[in-house]
């Protein structure tokens, strides 16, 4: 199993290299480059850009260059200095700008993540046993609706709601007078407050496709031959559910989990821009309309390697999760 | 199941604990108050006019009690010397924030408008600069020499005194050696009427409060153009002398470039030469500094304890502590936010009126709107140079451009693109603005396809296409291109759409970023523009109705030809030849009468040429201030000349309790 991990994660290099490099290159597609952007942007609020002040200005961040030797400088910062470059939308190094954001992104994804599973499994589990009871098509009904609503529709909705009902829209993750305050029990508490909307909102739709996959996995295996001789031998019906049936139907759900690394990390972005959470998603965004292409860039090799090592993390657990895969491996 | 239970708890900690760790770097910087405590220049004793003693915030006046901050009278200018700003409604309370949305440090105008401090700003008309940092100037008869005398015993924001000094230095060691971005303005160039020779303004130091500015050749409206160009004409010498590459040498130059975050020493210099607001290290004249780092989520700034203008009764102004900016990821957060209460004083554009009327009550606050300078809401510019020879041709006809005006249906227009807040009227200048013209409103403004279906036949599109669109005279495909860079005009362009086809010209509408807009603007790739003129005075800024340079859709290339002294571009002919004619006369001009007069001429042939046309009239500015914020004018115009919203002079800005 050590030699498989390892020869996959020597794979896993050229195609990070080869990633970043697309990468960098679509970035470069679209017409225009960050100085006029921001001439674009600067002209709007009054102000006069002339030809010459972008020329020197390209000049010296070195726009004028061809793709491939700013590719080549980008990449060997990376390799050599660890620097993912400059971001001119922020005027800091990328990484300042990725940690900035990092903390409050993984609080707002690891809690949506819980949330997911903490419903999801659940329900799904509930949903299969009693298949065609009221409380099965509750569920159903209940999960159809919420893959099907666009989640950036149900946060202005429950937005509206709020600010209906109790006065505020609960935008952003604080309230103002915590915004730059430091951590106590009173900011703690206004986090949790603005979380609500915003977890159950990206989680909802992915809570509802994992109840889907759940109770179809799980009707699948109740009546599995090793679930009927189990409950032959009279073990009771708890332990057979969660033993037998309930393990092997996490799978599929452990087998994407690897993949969800990468929304980890950059967080909802629509959703986040509609409920004005500083996380992510947003910034990443905005690089990319800016064409603050050192963000962009770094952000997407980021995304992209994240996934590959998702998918390796997905690979392992399962071998850890499913005997059957253990062994499989075990035999080679 | 039990193993995925706690995994999923040591998640969550694991969480928490990140959001702890990265999070402390949004904390305040702790408030450091001067204490140095600079020689302030006591050759005047401090008068207490009246008897009365001057008053300053609480939060000064506990500094002051705990020996950190000066007394007020040290802080102040000499007596005489102290600005008064005249209140809107009453004398104001101290305390409060000024709480705002805000896009981020892209927006650097944002914040950096509202608490401008120009050495001469707008009076209340528009039509003249007061003396603002400067107390006052002196010009002789033929407007060469300028003397302009400061105000004794200013300081900057971190005590240390403000002096002719300062702007000889920005001067010297700033504009003229280019080191903040940008060239030499033109406001310091004067130009010889006879052979059009620019030469450049002398500036000298008379004494620490006076210095002077001598032009070879006559410069009439230079204090006015500064007040545009270049806003300030000063710089904290004794900060800008530790970064300098000039005093401290490239090599250090880039070291505290890097101390700051930044990469290239030159963005740097641009940031702190330039923009020098947004950050707290650097001292200023303004109302409010900078507290925070710009790129948090909240960005603030703290009263300047060295102000230097107080009310009539010699209250210390800002009445407001700070200027809370929170930032936003999209403008309808500006609204919901604005009616939850959040932000006490905001500004929309009229798309918003409704929705703010509505919920006037609700939200506690009131709308007040400021007239813009602006032709109109929803129109078109045609651009005279766009590169296809039959489209150029057509949109140089001045038949082709009444036809387009008149063949669209106004009313429908206002009532649905403005919510009838627009007159239906012509691309006009606004009565009460400078330039204004009997009768222009009204010109092509009547609905009446008939007449539009006939000039366009007179011009010779009579031939059609299959699906019934006109064509060129040759049988060449005619359609009509109009490039947007945002979808706010999509219900505007939906209707013109449909009138233009009504008239059986096709028309295509093209979304663009702003970034491809701007560039496609340069290359000459935009035939048809949505873009509002808004010009306060086309002696003091001509962007909009001169072709000087690339930059209103209108006259696309002609700029380029202007701008390259006629190496590339296309050459102006006819009226838009004249207009550049005018310019240059008003640029040599001796006197005040003669420039209105030829501005005149400028709008004259705009309305004659209408190569511009408006299908609603402007709309206003919309201000959301919280009832509690008061001394708000009603009556100013909105112009980015005027400086926004520092044209209402927030510092006098009060929140009553």
């Amino acid at each position: 199993m050590l030699q498989y991990s390892i020869k996959r994660i020597l794979m896993a290099i050229p195609v990070v290299i080869f990633i970043s490099f697309i990468v960098f290159y679509i970035i470069q597609l679209p017409p225009g480059d960050y100085v006029s952007s921001y001439s674009a942007q600067m002209t709007a609020t009054g102000e006069v850009m002339t030809q010459a002040d972008m020329d020197q200005m390209r000049a010296n961040l070195g726009l004028d260059r061809p793709v491939y030797e700013q590719y080549a400088m980008w990449a060997k910062k990376i390799v050599l200095h660890g620097d993912f470059g400059f971001s001119f939308n922020y005027n800091k190094p990328v990484l300042d700008v990725v940690k900035q954001y990092m903390g409050l992104t993984l609080v707002v994804s690891l809690v949506t993540m819980v949330f997911q599973y903490a419903v999801a499994i659940p329900i799904g589990i509930y949903t299969a046993v009693k298949q065609y009871s009221a409380g099965d098509y509750i569920f159903s009904g209940i999960s159809f609706l919420g893959m099907a609503t666009p989640n950036f529709l149900l946060a202005i909705i429950l937005m509206f709601l709020s600010y209906t009902w109790f006065g505020d829209p609960l935008l952003g993750l604080f309230s103002n007078e915590f915004v730059n305050a430091s951590w106590s029990i009173d900011k703690m508490i206004d986090l949790a407050k603005h979380m609500v909307i915003p977890v159950i909102v990206i989680g909802l739709a992915s809570t509802a496709d994992l109840i889907r996959v759940m109770r179809g996995q799980m009707l699948d295996e109740l009546n599995k031959p090793n679930v009927v001789t189990a409950r032959a031998k009279g073990l009771s019906e708890i332990r057979i559910l969660f033993k037998y049936p309930t393990r092997a139907a996490l799978n599929p759900i452990v087998s994407t989990f690897g993949w969800s690394l990468s929304s980890i990390f950059t967080g909802a972005t629509i959703t986040a821009i509609v409920l004005n959470l500083p996380i992510q998603g947003p910034v990443m965004y905005n690089a990319l309309l800016g064409q603050d292409m050192f963000l962009a860039g770094s952000w997407l090799l980021f995304m992209a390697l994240l996934t590959v090592l998702g998918t390796l993390i997905s690979d392992i657990l399962l071998a850890w999760l499913d005997p059957k895969i253990r062994t499989e491996f075990r035999g080679n | 199941m039990k193993k995925t239970r706690l995994l999923m708890v040591a998640l969550l900690i694991v969480s928490v604990i990140a959001a702890g760790c990265s999070n402390n770097n949004a904390e305040p910087t702790v408030v450091k108050t001067p204490v140095e405590t600079k020689a302030v220049a006591t050759d005047t004793p401090v008068e207490t006019a009246g008897g009365t003693v001057s008053k300053e915030a609480p939060m000064l006046a506990t500094l002051v009690s705990e020996g950190k901050l000066p007394p007020l009278q040290d802080r102040m200018p000499a007596a005489s010397d102290i600005m008064i700003e005249e209140v809107v409604e009453e004398i104001g309370q101290f305390g409060g924030e000024w709480k705002m949305p805000w896009t981020g440090p892209g927006d650097k105008w944002g914040v950096g408008m509202a608490t401008e401090e120009a050495l001469f700003r707008f009076n209340k008309e528009g039509n003249k600069v007061e003396p603002n940092v400067a107390k006052g100037f002196e010009v002789n008869a033929d407007s060469t020499v300028f003397t302009i005398h400061l105000r004794e015993g200013m300081k900057w924001s971190d005590g240390v005194p403000f002096t002719a000094d300062d702007v000889l230095f920005y001067w010297e060691h700033m504009l003229t050696k280019e080191t903040f971005g940008k060239k030499i303005y033109d406001a310091y160039y004067s130009v010889d009427p006879v052979t059009g020779d620019k030469a450049l303004a002398e500036v000298k130091k008379v004494d620490d409060y006076t210095f002077t500015v001598t032009h070879k050749y006559p410069s009439v409206q230079f204090l006015e153009r500064v007040a545009i160009d270049n806003k300030w004409f000063f710089a904290p010498a004794h900060f800008q002398k530790t970064i300098l590459p000039e005093f401290v040498g490239d090599a250090k130059t880039l070291e505290i470039t890097k101390e700051w975050g930044y990469e290239d020493p030159k963005a740097f210099l641009v940031e702190t030469g330039y923009y020098f607001w947004l950050y707290s290290k650097i001292p200023t004249l303004r109302a409010w500094v900078a507290k925070t780092d710009p790129n948090s989520d909240q960005f603030v700034m703290e009263r300047n304890p060295y102000y230097w203008k107080t009310d009539a009764e010699g209250n210390q102004l800002p009445y407001m502590d700070r200027i809370v900016a929170t930032k936003i990821q999209d403008p309808s957060q500006k609204v919901l936010g604005t009616l939850a209460g959040d932000y006490n004083l905001v500004t929309f554009t009229s798309t918003d009126f409704t929705v703010l009327k509505e919920n006037e009550a609700k939200g506690n606050f009131r709308v007040i709107p400021w007239t813009q300078p602006a032709w109109s809401s929803a129109g078109i510019q045609f651009n005279q140079t766009t590169p296809d020879p039959n489209l150029r041709k057509l949109f140089q006809d001045i038949r082709f451009r009444e036809a387009v005006s008149i063949g669209v249906d106004r009313n429908e227009i206002t009532e649905i693109v403005t919510n009838g807040i627009a007159e239906p009227i012509q691309a006009s200048v606004p009565e009460g603005v400078i330039g204004y013209q009997e009768g222009w409103a009204q010109k092509w403004a009547e609905f009446d396809p008939t007449r539009a279906n006939e000039l366009l036949d007179e011009i010779g599109l009579t031939k059609r296409d299959k699906d019934n669109f006109r064509t060129f005279a040759d049988g060449k495909n005619l359609t009509l291109t109009i490039v947007e860079q945002s979808t706010d005009n999509a219900a505007f362009l939906e209707l013109l759409t449909k009138y233009y086809e009504d008239l059986g010209l096709r028309t295509v509408v093209k979304v663009v970023e702003p970034g491809a807009n701007f560039d496609m603007k340069y290359a000459n790739e935009i035939p048809m523009h949505t873009e509002n003129i808004s010009v306060a005075n086309v002696a003091f800024r001509p962007d909009a109705l001169v072709p000087l340079r690339i930059i209103t859709p209108w006259f696309g290339h002609y700029g380029l030809f202007t701008q390259s002294g006629g190496a590339e571009g296309v050459k102006p002919e006819g009226d838009v030849a004249a207009i550049l004619d005018l310019w240059n006369q008003i640029k040599a001009s001796k006197d005040a009468s003669e420039i209105d007069r030829l501005s005149n001429e400028i709008y004259k042939l705009h309305m004659k040429n209408q190569w511009v046309i408006g299908y609603a009239g402007p709309t206003p500015m919309l201000l959301a201030a919280s009832n509690s914020m008061r001394n708000i004018p009603t009556d100013r115009v909105w112009a980015d000349e005027y400086r926004t919203i520092g044209n209402g002079h927030p510092a006098q800005f009060f929140i009553k309790q």
